[in-house]
């Protein structure tokens, strides 16, 4: 998902439909009130998106897309040991998904997804962006430091255990409580260790109880 | 209008129930689920005031038992834990990606500002089933099978690895059936990488 900046109309567009699509749900918005609110003709709104489903999309996505990139810098880190990298990755998500903002969001896109026909949409951009995050799983397996497997399988896993704790809880409001940053980066570790010793290397004895989780 | 009676609530799930298999959720409505259960249209919304409401509890119930029976059938005794973990796996899966189940949790989120089904569904499910499978995996940590720690988190980590091929999928509508062998693929792999990460070597 790209906002340029120097598109200013769209990224104004894109911004008033996120605000109005939270507040009241999809169903709710119009384009004619994106539209209203935005000022200018309905064509022009229509020459960006083809759609409020399109709209809604692009809204949804710009809002995992522009924070992800700080998540995943921390992939650059060294992949003779992925420990590192992987906390502050991994605690650095959670702490993302389980804001009250980023809830919202997942509520609307699951509200949606079905019945709109965007849930594929939405998927796709999802895979898209633990494509990074395979990747550096593959990198690592390719240098010995996991074991060899499918990097897309233990993305995916990794990404699940890693959100476990609290997701579906928080989705559910059984919790309301926004997680601080402590447990947030407690649940990360207690994910990624057991990640770690899951994809150890048979070779690589050091991973396997040193990090014990608490 | 009448007090609600327990009786009767559970009388208008069970003819909601034999609506929603006979007709499909689409096709049922209020007006044959009352007619089957006499009384008027205005006692049955008393008592669920939408149809989308009903759905839930009915199979939320029917669910609830079936994973209640899943978990329940976990032999603590055995000495093969991979096998069991591959059984309760398949059966877990089974039930949570029927269509029925993956439209109530599907609701139960979507529905989530509006209804505290959600929170009462998983209050009433899943923090039981947590604290079953943890109970389970605690026996074999003490029998030194496993890494022992926190068998609360284990028992997480367990059952959202079974899910973790399909929970997005199917909350965003991509899958919308999930097969038999589809399921099997997905339990090996989970209990695979989770004897991995929790088995004592």
């Amino acid at each position: 998902m790209q906002i340029r900046k120097s598109d200013t109309k769209r990224q104004a567009i894109v911004e008033t439909a996120y605000r109005l699509f939270r507040a009241q749900g999809f169903d709710k918005t119009s384009m004619a009130e994106v539209t209203a609110q935005v000022g200018g003709s309905k064509a022009t709104v229509y020459s960006y998106f083809s759609s409020k489903e399109e709209l809604f999309v692009e809204c949804m996505m710009a809002a995992l897309g522009n924070y992800m990139p700080g998540s995943l810098k921390h992939l650059d880190g060294s992949r003779a040991d992925p420990r590192a990298p992987l906390l502050n990755f991994g605690s650095s998500v959670l702490e993302f998904i389980c804001s009250t903002e980023q809830l919202e969001v997942r509520r609307l896109i699951i509200a949606e997804a079905a019945r709109s026909g965007t849930g594929k949409l939405f998927f796709d951009k999802i895979t898209a962006l633990r494509a990074q995050l395979s990747a550096f799983l593959a990198a690592c397996m390719a240098l010995g430091s996991l074991r060899q497997a499918d990097p897309d399988l233990a993305a995916e896993q990794l990404g699940a255990m890693l959100e476990a704790e609290m997701l579906e809880p928080l989705l559910l409001q059984v919790r309301e409580n926004t997680p601080d940053r402590n447990e947030t980066t407690r649940a990360a570790r207690r994910a990624v260790d057991a990640f770690l010793r899951a994809y150890a290397p048979s070779s690589w004895p050091a991973l396997q109880d040193t990090h014990r989780s608490n | 209008m009448k007090a609600k009676t327990e009786a009767r609530r559970l009388a208008i799930l069970k003819a909601a129930s034999e609506v929603f298999q006979e007709v499909g959720f689409e096709r049922a409505s209020m007006s044959d689920i009352r007619a089957r259960i006499g009384g008027s249209k205005a006692t049955l919304y008393n008592y669920f005031p939408s149809k989308e409401k009903l759905f839930f509890e009915v199979m939320h119930e029917a669910k609830t038992h079936e994973l209640e029976e899943a978990v329940g059938a976990l032999n603590a005794q055995t000495t093969d834990l991979r096998q069991e973990l591959l059984h309760f796996g398949q059966r877990f899966l089974s039930v949570l990606y029927s269509p029925e189940a993956m439209a109530v949790r599907h609701l139960a989120i979507a529905e989530s500002r509006r209804s505290e089904s959600g929170k009462l569904s998983f209050e009433r499910a899943v923090v039981p089933l947590e604290k079953q499978v943890a109970e389970f995996l605690r026996r074999f940590m003490k029998r030194g099978m496993l890494r022992t720690g926190d068998a609360r988190i284990a028992a997480i980590h367990l059952l959202t690895l079974l899910e973790s091929e399909l929970w997005l999928r199917s909350l965003l509508g991509v899958l919308k059936s999930v097969r038999t062998e589809a399921i099997q693929g997905a339990v090996r792999r989970a209990v695979e990488v989770f004897l991995s990460g929790y088995q004592r070597r």
